[in-house]
């Protein structure tokens, strides 16, 4: 609806759009560059684990040397998880991560495996294990919030190219049609008032001639008595 | 008991049985055998290499899932079918011996479902991770126990294990103690009572399995105390788990108990010669040898001074022992293989006479 009103409300919104696209813009900035950096730390966390893990399952073989065949003994006296994982949340620029980290609970239940053999390779064993294990527990938290930051990195991105290419122009549009139409209405509007300016001059000339010609047909009028000049009134009686 | 010429009687019962020994002994694997076991690279070529020695046509039939820790219970099976077979023909007194070579596996096998019936775990599960060669005839009826006591008293009382385990049960509820030390308490008697039943016999069985048993005995003593440092267990629980069998009881026993860390351990070692070179540290640039690597060293060589004499039961142990620390020796190479960690692969113990 072509109204001057609706001028400033559009005006105000295009105003509100393009402040939006702004803000998304550097939202989606910070999210990019905290992507990256976790990007780099999971790379460098599995080249390590690799390590890891190669060091610990030969420390199991040194250890099943020395020891012989402990496992059955481990499995059998499995009670409680000795070390547990937390999942805390960590804020980016909005977006809520998840983050693990572990803890111990408990002393350690293993403590006189191996105590006539093979201990001294069975705490290294366990050294290089927990190792591992801290190393998983941190890859595990990397992950999740790569795939998190990745899905509101799209999402974010996708809004801002929709403010840019859909609602700003859209507004654009709009506001222009309003504008040329109250253009329009102000054109006509003067258009109009012309034409009745120049009727009523017309009609106005023609009642004056009309008036004119009146007047000349009457003759020559008599004119009524002016009281005012009048000496003698025959009304008063006493004087 | 042969007092007066035991060479002249001992082969009438137990000849036969020396005699397959000392042919089984010759066919364990040799310097080149190891060497060309340490240059394989796949446990294909394990498998090859093995199908040379004594061992022939035993992994051939592993066609798919050839792993490391199926090369090891096969080759203990291997072991135990050996010994199996040698313990069916012997005669009284070798027999005994015999049996009392199995208990220490049969201590390791108790224990192990001691802890699953605990956990009301299935025994069918566990019997086949038990030790071939500490197999005893109420295993299966472990199932129905389930507390350690109610265990003790109602099968293993029966089983040959029940003798030792008076001196644990006497001490302390057998429901509260911890596995490991259930373990240590059981292998401490049956050691002693080992030790007395070759003394017992006496002669050239007397003279060679004792000095190897009162080595297990010191050596057990030792790892004891090394591995106790840093633990929960006091002095004087590690005392109960001090074999007395061995040349440390009983001075080098107390001053072990009181001992808190490595370097007073060292200390005790240095009063005694045999031990000072277990403890002494190695020259720099020389491989580091652990502990255990060298008490397995010192054990090693024992063991082929068994062979060096006849008419006497302590082939048998030895043998048992050196085919044992063989079959570790196979399992290390293929592991260090199929984990491509070549360069320890030499670090073996070598069994060469």
């Amino acid at each position: 609806i072509p109204h001057c009103l609706v001028n400033t409300i559009m005006k105000a919104r295009l105003k509100g759009a393009q402040t939006g696209r702004n803000l998304l813009k550097k939202k989606a900035d910070a999210l990019s560059m905290r992507f990256r950096q976790i990007l780099r730390k999971i790379i460098e966390t599995k080249t390590k684990m690799g390590e890891v893990m190669r060091e610990a399952a030969f420390s199991l073989a040194e250890a099943k040397f020395a020891a012989g065949d402990f496992s059955t003994t481990i499995i059998q006296n499995v009670n409680k998880a000795q070390v547990k994982v937390r999942a805390k949340k960590d804020n980016v620029a909005g977006v809520t991560l998840p983050v693990f980290e572990h803890y111990q609970e408990g002393g350690d239940s293993y403590e006189l495996t191996g105590l006539a053999r093979g201990g001294e390779q069975l705490s290294r064993l366990k050294r290089n294990y927990a190792r591992a294990v801290e190393l998983l527990v941190e890859l595990a938290s990397l992950q999740t919030s790569f795939v998190t930051l990745d899905e509101a990195i799209k999402i974010t991105n996708r809004r801002v190219n929709a403010i840019e290419h859909v609602i700003i122009p859209r507004i654009d549009r709009t506001l222009t049609y309003i504008i040329t139409e109250l253009d329009e209405r102000e054109r006509e509007e003067f258009y109009r008032l012309k034409k009745i300016q120049e009727k009523k001059k017309q009609l106005r000339a023609r009642t004056e001639l009309e008036i004119a010609e009146r007047l000349a047909k009457l003759g020559p009028i008599a004119e009524p008595v002016n009281m005012l000049t009048e000496e003698a009134d025959e009304d008063l009686l006493f004087e | 008991m042969m007092f007066t010429c035991p060479e002249l009687t001992f082969n009438v019962d137990h000849g036969y049985l020396e005699g397959l020994v000392r042919g089984m002994k010759a066919g364990l694997l040799t310097q080149t055998d190891y060497r060309n076991l340490a240059q394989c690279d796949t446990l294909e070529d394990i498998k090859l290499h093995l199908q040379s020695t004594d061992y022939g046509k035993l992994l051939s039939s592993a066609e798919q899932g050839l792993s490391v820790s199926l090369v090891d219970s096969r080759l203990r099976e291997n072991l135990a079918a050996e010994f199996n077979c040698l313990r069916s023909n012997a005669l009284p007194q070798l027999s005994t011996f015999m049996d009392f070579i199995t208990y220490s596996y049969m201590i390791d096998n108790v224990v192990l479902l001691i802890t699953g019936a605990l956990r009301q775990r299935e025994v069918s599960e566990l019997l086949p991770r038990c030790h071939p060669l500490g197999t005893f005839d109420q295993m299966s009826a472990v199932g129905i126990a389930c507390t350690p006591t109610e265990l003790y008293s109602t099968i293993l009382v029966d089983t040959p294990l029940g003798q030792f385990f008076q001196d644990a049960v006497s001490e302390s509820s057998l429901d509260e103690m911890e596995t490991e030390i259930l373990r240590n308490k059981l292998y401490k008697a049956y050691l002693e009572s080992f030790h007395a039943f070759c003394k017992n016999i006496g002669g050239a069985t007397e003279d060679i399995m004792c000095p190897v048993l009162e080595f297990e005995a010191d050596r057990r003593a030792f790892i004891i105390t090394v591995n106790s440092f840093g633990t929960d267990l006091t002095s004087a629980d590690r005392r109960a788990l001090y074999p007395t069998c061995g040349k440390l009881h009983p001075e080098g026993l107390q001053l072990l108990a009181k001992a808190e860390g490595p370097d007073q351990v060292k200390a005790v070692a240095d009063c005694y010669p045999e031990y000072k070179e277990v403890f002494d540290t190695p020259e720099p640039g020389s491989d580091y040898r652990s502990l255990e690597d060298r008490f397995f060293e010192q054990e090693v060589k024992l063991n082929t001074l068994a062979f060096l004499q006849q008419f006497h039961f302590g082939v048998f142990y030895s043998y048992v022992k050196l085919k044992e620390q063989e079959i570790r020796n196979i399992v290390w190479i293929a592991e260090c293989i199929t984990q491509r960690q070549k360069s320890k692969i030499n670090s073996y113990i070598p069994i060469f006479m």
